[in-house]
């Protein structure tokens, strides 16, 4: 296989709160993103998912390990063209883009600063991009609030777009949108990928969001990946009981008059004192003794060789070989 | 017929913007009866919220209800005025989306609880803290002894929306009013909280009026539906029959352009064009600018809900294709035909396209 184009290594990003203690906010979490792949990275609030997504970007300094994208290591000091390799879109567009600058304005200003194309030049550019995004021309005269909030999103993409990353790192990109225009966005994730070769880090905690766009998913809890797997197999044969319970309690529209199972009882532990052993085994449904004491590492489900054409399927659980008398998620 | 715990009727809300004010919430007419819920859907700024409050009487300064009667269980209450939140007292009690911010920050949670039975109920002091214990254990707190003694930040929160929930509860309403009360939790805390509701339908006879967003949730916790666009109610009715067939575009869109974990792994169908400002609604039937059915006459005609049995109605002048065609195909053969609408920076509606 060729060489991915973001290889995370062990990365840990801890956080240090006076009189409360450290926050292990990022524990270990290796994930590799190939071009033009589009990996999901879902969990609850708290979790490090957009931890991590900000440890690409460089927004936060990792406490360990290594951020390697494109065959450049990346550390706390980057050059304009390591910086330009990574581009986030935020949740929010309404907050993310400067309510003062016209579209026009924001664009050309990053080809300007980064030198990306001649002066005579920004303006076609500017042009091009909004057509990559699905907007017309006219919208470069506009400023962020004449936007509905899918176009603002739209426009947020064009700026991240502008300065030619290789990988778009989008943090909840479709949650504060309404959902009839949800879908226009998602397609356009798809469509850039498609287009441009693009690599997009997904990360929500919308399974459905995950599942509709992603080549590959980890499932993240308490700061550690819980189950690594192609898309069709962990939404088909999940392993790790925490993934289960998210497929669980997640609202589906073919389950009318049925109320969500909540499988779990409490709240997640603080990322400041992990229980002992599997993180998860205080709210595990399957929990057993050893769980307490020994912490599953994240290995293979299946044993031998992967299948053929078939990435790994990977989780963190003692027994994820298969549970005794645990139905699988679909027939 | 029994009376229905809820009935509202030809509910109209206006809004002042500056000079000139628009109706937040058009002639909305629904019935909820006892120990039921039903499921008010719709997209940022349709009036949904705004519905709630107007019946709670907890509307801004800048909103007034023009129209419109609210009974529960028969007794009418009143929709304007000082006293108008605190005659709902032991009727109507409602719940928030972001329970960090409706409770008081500076106050021990179980003396927030308290307060009800002490000052509305004339308990004493002790009296009312135990009864704010049994609360909290209602709600499936763990530990309510320790609990009682907590402050709003020192919670989770899906703990505050049980606190949230035990105020609500301490006033012995028989009517709950939930605006979005998960939308701002995680899956599996959303999951309790919606037990939760179910649970208490079934032990109390609370009836639930769930205001979302989200078409799934409604079908998870609601035996009836109103699907509500731009001000007005564009369908109502049961909601496994309106999930299964909607009878107008909106709600057939709706559905379309969610991403879900059961649906085949088909493109969702977004539905083109953005929503109008409640300001500036389209004539006519205000969703025809972006509607797969609409015809010249769609933006002449006003639309009214209309009966249809079986408990259904629709706000549309085609439902007769909905009827007797397939919907869906009908709105692939529109987007299919239609050369990729377009919405040009901030216009709303009115582009004169036909």
């Amino acid at each position: 296989m060729a060489e991915p184009l973001l290889t995370l290594r062990d990365l840990k990003a801890t956080f240090t709160v006076p009189g409360y203690g450290v926050v292990r906010a990022v524990d270990g979490v290796s994930l590799e993103v190939a071009a033009g792949e589009i990996v999901g990275l879902v969990g609850e609030s708290g979790c490090g998912k957009s931890t991590i997504g900000r440890c690409i970007t460089g927004q936060v300094v990792p406490s360990a390990g290594e951020v390697v994208l494109d065959g450049m290591k990346l550390g706390r000091r980057r050059s304009p063209q390591q910086r330009r390799a990574a581009q986030m879109v935020f949740q929010d567009p309404a907050s993310s883009l400067n309510p003062r600058m016209s579209v026009r304005a924001v664009l050309a200003e990053l080809l300007r600063v980064h030198r990306l194309v001649p002066r005579d030049q920004v303006e076609r550019r500017c042009r091009e991009l909004m057509g990559l995004v699905g907007m017309p021309d006219q919208a470069l005269d506009g400023h962020p609030h004449q936007f509905s909030g899918g176009q603002r999103q739209r426009i947020a993409i064009a700026r991240a777009l502008a300065v030619e990353p290789r990988l778009l790192i989008a943090d909840e990109p479709v949650s504060a949108l309404d959902v009839s225009v949800q879908a226009t966005i998602l397609q356009l994730f798809d469509d850039l990928r498609q287009r441009l070769g693009l690599a997009v880090l997904l990360i929500s905690h919308n399974l459905a969001v995950v599942r509709y766009l992603s080549d590959k998913v980890a499932v993240m809890y308490l700061g550690s990946i819980a189950e690594l797997a192609q898309r069709d197999a962990l939404f088909a044969d999940p392993r790790a009981p925490y993934t289960r319970v998210l497929l669980e309690a997640a609202p589906r529209l073919g389950q009318i008059g049925k109320t969500p199972d909540p499988g779990l009882k409490g709240d997640p532990p603080s990322a400041v004192n992990l229980p002992s052993g599997c993180r998860f085994h205080t709210r595990c449904p399957r929990a057993e003794e050893r769980c307490s004491v020994e912490e599953p590492a994240l290995l293979p489900v299946h044993d031998g060789p992967p299948p053929a054409g078939g990435e790994v399927h990977l989780a963190a659980c003692h027994f994820r070989a298969g549970h005794p008398g645990a139905p699988g998620q679909t027939g | 017929m029994t009376i229905p715990a809820l009935k509202v009727e030809g509910l109209t809300v206006e809004i002042a913007r500056g000079r000139e004010s628009f109706r937040a919430v058009d002639d909305v007419s629904y019935a909820l009866e006892p120990a039921r819920s039903i499921g008010i859907v719709g997209e940022s700024g349709c009036g949904k919220s705004i519905s709630l409050r107007a019946i709670m009487g907890l509307l801004p300064d800048a909103a007034r209800v023009v129209a419109g009667a609210v009974a529960v269980h028969g007794t009418g209450l009143s929709l304007e005025g000082k006293g108008a939140a605190r005659q709902r007292r032991g009727h109507l009690a409602m719940i928030f989306q972001d329970p960090g911010t409706a409770l008081n920050p500076v106050q021990k949670v179980g003396e927030q609880i308290a307060e009800t039975p002490r000052l509305v109920l004339g308990e004493t002091r002790g009296r009312a803290r135990e009864r704010a214990l049994e609360l909290l254990r209602h709600v499936g707190i763990a530990d309510p002894e320790r609990r009682y003694d907590s402050y709003p930040y020192e919670l989770s929160g899906g703990t505050r929306q049980r606190v949230m929930i035990a105020i609500a509860l301490a006033s012995q309403p028989k009517v709950l009013l939930c605006d979005e009360p998960t939308t701002a939790l995680d899956v599996t805390i959303q999951a309790q909280i919606l037990r939760l509701l179910v649970d208490l339908r079934e032990e109390m006879g609370l009836s639930v009026v769930f205001v979302t967003h989200e078409l799934a949730l409604v079908g998870q916790l609601c035996e009836d539906v109103c699907v509500m666009y731009a001000s007005r109610l564009v369908e109502t009715g049961p909601t496994p029959a309106v999930l299964e067939r909607p009878l107008h575009p909106y709600t057939l869109g709706l559905l379309r352009s969610a991403v879900d974990l059961d649906e085949e792994l088909e493109a969702p169908k977004p539905i083109p064009g953005s929503l109008p400002d409640p300001a500036r609604r389209p004539s006519g039937c205000p969703f025809h600018p972006r509607c797969f059915l609409a015809t010249p006459e769609c933006a002449s005609t006003t639309v009214t809900l209309t009966g249809l049995g079986d408990g259904r109605a629709s706000a549309c002048l085609h439902v007769e294709r909905l009827l007797t065609e397939d919907g869906r195909a009908l709105q692939e053969a529109a987007a299919k035909a239609a050369v990729k609408p377009q919405d040009p920076a901030g216009t709303a509606g009115g582009d004169g396209r036909g």
